[in-house]
């Protein structure tokens, strides 16, 4: 694995030594920040491993003509002080016309100050905090909004005729209002929230809140956490024998979640905008790229990373080879029915707000399957 | 009436506090009784769990001889923890250093230092996402008493924690090692003048602290499903504040408050919610500090 | 300290005043010449750490508490500057000193039962405060916007004059840490500075010479809270966005190993240790993935090969056999021929 790595990093310093002996082509640099260490790691490594795969893909189609296009990594620890460091010094570096990440909305926002007074397009895969595209015309963002899944799968939950949920939601910006719209949209069609729960991040024991909830009997569960947190949830569910339904927000879907959690997880209900299995060609060629390379199925984290490298090149070949952050910038705002493998994206030119379709899906015998 | 969910969010936390418990038992062999702070005992623990795991996929044998090999892991870790980041800081043989017992303390930011590196090196082996274990392993399986549940985890964890407790008392009571890891703990300068030789009575005290870290280790990496490189930090907090609770050098002491934080921050979670179970949590430490200032089992120790 | 009266260039006015010359005019003008917003960005993180390493270095090299939950303090100022200048419009002169008192006043609210404890009991005290800090932000959102953070701030403005460039963000940082430290100097190298080093050697014998032990203490403690608080008021109107995560558990353990790195009660040995853990990790980015590696072993060498720190005032070690030493005498009366 350090190989492999090795291997990525000698390949990127020819890759670099190369682009700059052909004086013809120009090298145009994006930065990507992202988490390398500390406890978000793999998501971060998932993000590079996806955008690898996008910048190929992009050459391979062609790439831009007259242009080299490197992607520079940078290592934020998920920690908002190096991310400002990292935002400064993207923004000093003329080279770089475009920036993606970070993976926290707290990291993105951070950085996104700097970004935003120093004039730098940036576009992050998962910062969902309401508030990130709103603190400047620079900031973007290829993730499914939740005041659009929350009202998705309160519909479905209605149509399964429930009519009292718990939520369950993590303690963070994305929880907050994942669990908000969710309860807010469930109530407007007639149902009753019994409670909401917040836990912090990094607990691994929901008895008591399992226990707590089932003492008011709710018909099922809305979970708003990630897939650890989630395999935690549903393995401890099974264990205390609450017979309420589960239903999830897409950020369950990873196949670690089965993985981890084996029989517990079934019956699980949850919406995804990302389908591995989905037999659309772009779809499979993502999936067969990333598992030859990385020998992993990617997840709905790489998927939007893919989807966001994609988006961003197809914005930088719109401007061409003379593309300035403004210019880029005013592409990237034009962004529309981009095919991604995330469902087709546009960005609403006023708030810059992706527009994403999301699937039904639920788990039996241990594998996730779309619900007609 | 007895209010049959309550009495659940009450086993919930006991079970909570028995994870800490078994963790506090390693913590307050090295902590409180050589007075030594190891920042890199969550990391022996993480080693012990990822040690286990390999283990378990690859040859897949019996939960005890899984615990077995975390234990000998455990003492090879302790053993090397000691000589890389505690052992430097004892060079000095001359009475005035002895005496003042200063160079080992320096350690506090040397095991910091070796546990940063530790993590980050598991990180970069593993990765930073949670390992998947086989599901025949996890000691998750429910048992019902009634219309309470507990599981085989539960079990296991309070049998390990007996054992642990009872093997150390022994061991400290009972066996020469224990005598002269209890003198080296009350004075290394007297231990030194009758002769007992401290070197190995502090690396028998790494070995044993490690050897029951790492066992806490693989034992809540299958109770909780949850093995990662990060996974000794936050529950070794929570060993820490219990350990210091009970009053340092009282391993039983550590063990009961280890409950009491389990049960609270599960009757929290019950009465008001989840997110503010850590602030009763401390705010029951701090309590207990302002009215036990040694610990509510510590023995009354001289100040300095 | 009392160092021998040291002649020509070396003499501590011309010393002060050649620091002077580099943190105002030569270190900025290098920067602009490389044109490094980059670089202004680290030096400014590494002023507000410098602020709150040396108000650590107050309680814990100077007056030996070992504290475990400095981050929680300077969190507060952070949220209170960020509450008072988004919610009721107040100008940076105001919420500065406000952020500072009330990290100071909650500081010693906490520190009035505390105090008495001794050792690792009150170092875990702090810790537990901390985290209690920690998660009353995260939690109270209705008051603090709990995991949202706060967004928005507006940036430094000093009498109708705006600190729009990171230029004018260094200098208003550079000044007001120069000033923190100038007025934590003089504070540890008064009399009351000697006081508070008498309670770090033996409290007891401090005590029996008629100092207020314990009210010392909690002075001290408030006093490295405030300016905790004021570096937190910096770093929310620089950064102009602030949430609970950036005042955690491992954020208190960040500053604490600065402080130690320096050398425990020595402040240019604390300047030295935070540029040296906030510099180290970005100039080792090169190394990858390697790079947390990289600075733990860093981190473990130089306590190795320093173990006093790199200008230790106090011995590293001798305030930590303090803090846990007396733990070790549980025998009453086996240290009758110690003391």
């Amino acid at each position: 694995m350090a190989l492999k790595r090795l291997g990525a990093i000698v390949a990127m310093a020819v890759a670099v030594v190369a682009g700059a002996a052909s004086a013809q082509t120009k090298q145009i640099v994006l930065g990507y920040e992202l988490p390398l260490s500390g406890d978000s790691a793999h998501y971060g490594e998932a993000f590079r491993n996806a955008a690898e795969i996008g910048l190929a893909d992009f050459k391979a189609a062609g790439g831009l003509p007259g242009a080299d296009i490197v992607i520079r990594y940078e290592d934020s620890k998920n920690d908002a002080r190096e991310a400002r460091n990292i935002a400064q010094m993207f923004a000093d570096d003329k080279s770089i016309i475009g920036v993606l990440g970070d993976f926290s909305s707290t990291v993105s926002m951070a950085a996104a100050e700097i970004y935003a007074k120093s004039g730098v397009p940036q576009l992050s895969q998962t910062a969902s905090h309401p508030d990130f595209v709103k603190i400047s015309k620079w900031q973007f963002r290829n993730i499914t909004t939740q005041s659009y899944e929350g009202p998705f799968n309160a519909e479905w939950m209605r149509e399964k005729g429930h009519t009292k949920v718990a939520v369950v939601a993590i303690q963070n910006d994305w929880g907050l209002s994942a669990a908000s719209s969710f309860a807010d949209a469930f109530k407007a069609k007639g149902g009753a929230i019994s409670s909401i729960e917040y836990f912090n991040p990094g607990t691994r024991d929901f008895r008591s809140i399992l226990t707590k909830i089932n003492r008011t009997k709710p018909d099922a569960i809305y979970l708003c956490m990630f897939y650890e947190e989630g395999a935690s949830f549903l393995q401890q569910r099974q264990q205390l024998n609450v017979a309420a339904a589960v239903f999830g927000a897409s950020s369950l879907y990873n196949d670690q979640l089965i993985a981890l959690a084996g029989p517990a997880v079934d019956g699980l209900m949850l919406s995804s905008n990302f389908v591995p299995t989905n037999p659309d060609p772009k779809v499979q060629a993502f999936v067969n790229a990333y598992n030859t390379k990385y020998g992993a199925i990617p997840n709905q984290f790489a998927a939007q990373a893919y989807d966001a490298v994609g988006i961003m090149l197809t914005a930088l070949k719109k401007t061409g080879v003379n593309a300035t952050r403004d210019s880029l910038r005013d592409a990237l705002a034009q962004t529309k029915d981009y095919p991604g493998i995330t469902g087709q994206t546009t960005f609403d030119p006023e708030t810059r707000e992706p527009v994403k379709t999301v699937v039904r899906m639920m788990v039996s015998n241990g594998k996730f399957s779309v619900v007609p | 009436m007895l209010d049959i969910y309550f009495v659940q969010q009450i086993i919930n936390g006991l079970s909570i506090g028995l994870v800490y418990a078994l963790m506090a038992i390693g913590f307050t062999l090295i902590f409180g009784v050589l007075n030594v702070v190891n920042f890199a005992h969550g990391e022996v623990y993480t080693v012990g769990a990822f040690v286990g795991l390999l283990l378990i996929t690859w040859v897949a044998p019996p939960l005890l001889v899984v615990v077995l090999a975390a234990l000998a892991v455990g003492a090879v870790t302790g053993v090397g923890l000691e000589r890389i980041a505690f052992k430097p800081f004892r060079r000095f043989r001359d009475e005035a250093s002895l005496r003042s017992r200063a160079m080992r303390e320096a350690t506090l930011l040397s095991s910091l230092a070796a546990s940063i590196v530790a993590r980050e090196v598991m990180t970069l082996v593993f990765g930073a996402h949670m390992q998947t274990i086989p599901q025949a392993y996890l000691l998750q399986r429910p048992i019902a008493i009634g219309p309470l549940s507990i599981t085989n985890g539960d079990v296991v964890i309070f049998g390990a924690s007996l054992a642990m407790l009872a093997a150390l008392q022994f061991m400290l009571f009972r066996t020469r090692i224990g005598l002269s890891i209890r003198a080296v703990s009350n004075s290394p300068m007297g231990a030194r003048f009758v002769g007992i030789d401290t070197d190995r009575a502090i690396i028998a005290t790494f070995a044993i602290g490690s050897m029951l870290g790492a066992a806490a280790g693989i034992l809540v990496g299958l109770y909780d499903g949850t093995i990662t490189p990060q996974m000794g930090f936050a529950p070794g907090i929570k060993a820490f504040v219990a350990m210091v609770m009970g009053g340092l050098s009282s391993i039983p002491g550590a063990v009961i408050c280890a409950l009491i934080l389990g049960v609270a921050e599960s009757v929290t979670t019950d009465f008001l919610a989840s997110g503010w179970k850590d602030l009763v949590a401390y705010a029951f430490l701090i309590v207990t500090l302002v009215f036990f200032p040694q610990g509510i089992f510590g023995v009354g120790r001289e100040r300095a | 300290m009392n160092a021998p009266e040291r002649a020509g260039l070396l003499a501590p006015p011309v010393l002060k005043g050649l620091l002077a010359v580099i943190v105002f005019v030569v270190l900025p003008g290098t920067l602009l010449t490389i044109g490094g917003g980059y670089l202004f960005q680290i030096a400014t993180t590494a002023l507000i750490f410098v602020i709150l390493a040396a108000s650590l270095n107050l309680v814990t090299g100077t007056t030996g508490l070992l504290s475990l939950g400095h981050a929680g303090f300077y969190g507060i100022g952070a949220y209170t500057a960020a509450l008072l200048s988004t919610q009721l419009g107040l100008p940076f002169l105001v919420t500065l000193p406000l952020a500072g008192l009330s990290a100071g006043i909650i500081g010693v609210l906490v520190a009035l039962p505390t105090m008495r404890l001794v050792s690792i009991y009150f170092a875990v005290a702090t810790l537990g405060i901390g985290e209690m800090i920690y998660v009353t932000l995260l939690n109270w959102t209705d008051f603090t916007h709990g995991p949202m953070g706060i967004r928005g701030i507006p940036s430094i403005e000093l009498f109708g004059w705006r600190a729009s460039s990171s230029l004018d963000e260094y200098l208003v940082v550079a000044t007001t840490a120069v000033i923190s430290l100038w007025a934590l100097s003089r504070l540890t190298h008064s009399y009351y500075g000697n006081a508070l080093r008498a309670v770090r050697e033996d409290d007891q014998c401090a005590n029996a010479m008629g100092l207020n032990v314990v009210r010392l203490k909690i002075e001290a403690f408030g006093i490295s809270c405030f300016f905790a608080g004021i570096a937190g008021a910096l770093l929310a109107h620089t950064g102009k966005f602030i949430s609970p995560d950036q005042f955690r558990f491992s954020e208190s353990i960040n500053i604490l190993a600065m402080v130690v790195v320096g050398g425990l009660g020595s402040l240019p040995g604390t300047v030295i240790g935070v540029l040296l853990l906030i510099i180290l990790p970005e100039a080792l980015r090169g190394a990858g993935d390697f790079r947390m590696i990289a600075v733990g072993s860093i981190m473990f060498l130089s306590i190795l090969l320093l173990p006093k720190g790199l200008l230790g005032e106090a011995s590293a070690l001798d305030l930590l056999r303090r803090q846990f030493g007396e733990a070790w005498k549980s025998v009453p009366g086996s240290n009758v021929g110690w003391r």
